[in-house]
């Protein structure tokens, strides 16, 4: 429990230097540290997101048209709010955890066990400004992005896929989209995804910088760490803001009394 | 410094003079039976025969400000105990670190590792870095554009200390403290090593280089 407690008062020591410290991104080494991450959270991790979402906003259509019989608006409808508000920024968390989360904590983990940090120090560089912040950001502003990409794809790709594969003219997708869609789904869904980005890189980055060792062994269980509670927090943070926004979490099984 | 050196027993005046010319005086704590380091302002140094465990407490001494408890510390003539955190930041500015391996981030080439205290510290200087790296390189007799754009995992152990080199040379450190100079080199190594004292001195003249060794002295 204490380890617990020790753990959150950590990470919320480290987000409270990011938030301090954000004036160092003007820094160079650290502005390149950040194209770094943003390259590799959110650029390199788009191709897999294509093809996954197109996939995923198709099934969406075509179960609810063909096994619940329903017609176009009602899909649409159920691919917004599933897809925009849940699905898009979960999926991009959760493929963020898989690649960047488990190499911010692998890297920083072996950084710190080979010298690495403590030569930071010793050039006088807080290693959290050199290897936190850009890493909090980046992976936040990613982690949004690829929220984007995933809804854009998911929806965009599910219509057109649905219009070629069942029986659902695209034309009326189309239009059941614009009416049926609000800038509050994109809005909610781009702060939620900010928040997962941040809460992601934050926990990586802690354990990343905290192994529980200084041997090599140290370093798969930080990264296990880091995965395990930032899927965690992930989770727990939709929950929360599904019913802060909403008034629902758990698909309707908690609701908010008004 | 608070025990045996001579400036404790005298009047804060002279003890002043006598701490102006100490470049590093560092008295271990009384229990250790340690002999103190005194070193005065200006040249090259070596201390020799030292345990990975004083090195460690020397180190963290100079590098973190921070003597243990019942030592005492002096650095570039002013005594670390009267001094306030800006002010030892200050003087923390003005020392420099050269581990045995370089220090170099093994994620980053030999140009990023070179300038990147630089790019934190004094960004402005970056324009005109390239230069300066160039020509120091030179200097030390290596070829920059062999060297430059390699990872640490592609360079020889001389190469690592020397671009950790050339990266403390850019921030003209009055005080250089360099962990086992040619621990772990080749022959050509340890001749290229020469050519670190005569660099700093001509780059910092009045400079003390001091070089830690856990070998006995010779």
């Amino acid at each position: 429990m204490i380890g617990v407690y020790r753990e959150f008062e950590g990470c919320m020591r480290l987000m409270g230097h990011v938030l301090r410290r954000l004036r160092v991104l003007a820094l160079p080494p650290v502005t390149e540290a950040l194209a770094r991450q943003i390259y590799f959270t959110g650029a390199s991790a788009t191709a897999g997101m294509v093809l996954r979402g197109a996939f995923l906003g198709t099934l969406i259509i075509a179960y609810v048209i063909d096994v619940l019989e329903a017609n176009s608006a009602l899909a649409v409808r159920i691919l917004l709010w599933v897809v925009l508000r849940e699905i898009g920024p979960l999926m991009a968390a959760v493929l963020v955890i898989q690649r960047s989360g488990t190499a911010i904590a692998t890297e920083l983990a072996l950084m710190q066990i080979s010298g690495e940090v403590a030569s930071l120090r010793r050039m006088r560089i807080d290693p959290r400004d050199y290897l936190v912040v850009p890493r909090v950001v980046g992976v936040a502003l990613s982690t949004a992005a690829l929220t984007f990409y995933v809804q854009v794809i998911a929806v965009g790709g599910g219509m057109l896929l649905s219009a070629l594969t069942i029986d659902a003219s695209l034309g009326q997708l189309a239009d059941d989209f614009f009416v049926l869609a609000s800038p509050v789904d994109f809005v909610y869904s781009m702060i939620k995804s900010l928040l997962f980005g941040v809460a992601i890189a934050v926990i990586c980055c802690y354990h990343g910088l905290h192994p529980p060792g200084v041997s090599i062994n140290a370093v798969p269980k930080a990264a296990i760490n880091a995965v395990t509670q930032s899927t965690l927090l992930v989770m727990l943070l939709n929950v929360v803001f599904a019913y802060l926004v909403f008034g629902q979490a758990f698909f309707g099984l908690v609701t908010a009394k008004v | 410094m608070t025990h045996a050196d001579p400036a404790a027993r005298s009047d804060p005046a002279s003890r002043q003079s006598i701490y102006a010319q100490v470049a590093l005086g560092y008295e271990p704590p009384a229990d250790r039976g340690e002999d103190r380091i005194w070193i005065p302002t200006g040249g090259s140094h070596r201390v020799a025969g030292l345990s990975d465990a004083r090195k460690a407490s020397l180190l963290s001494a100079v590098l973190d400000l921070k003597p243990e408890p019942g030592a005492g510390l002096v650095l570039l003539g002013l005594e670390i105990d009267g001094l306030d955190a800006a002010e030892r930041a200050a003087l923390r500015a003005r020392v420099a670190f050269l581990p045995a391996g370089g220090g170099l981030l093994s994620n980053l080439n030999a140009w990023e590792n070179i300038v990147l205290p630089l790019g934190f510290h004094t960004p402005e200087r970056l324009r005109g870095a390239a230069g300066e790296v160039d020509a120091l390189l030179k200097e030390l007799g290596a070829d920059p554009h062999g060297l430059l754009a390699k990872l640490p995992e592609r360079m020889s152990a001389y190469e690592k200390k020397l671009a950790g080199y050339v990266r403390i040379l850019l921030e003209s450190p009055e005080l250089v403290l360099v962990e086992d100079l040619r621990g772990g080199l080749d022959a050509a190594g340890r001749a290229g090593t020469a050519g670190f004292f005569p660099t700093y001195q001509a780059r910092c003249p009045g400079g003390t280089f001091v070089q830690l060794e856990a070998s006995p002295g010779v």
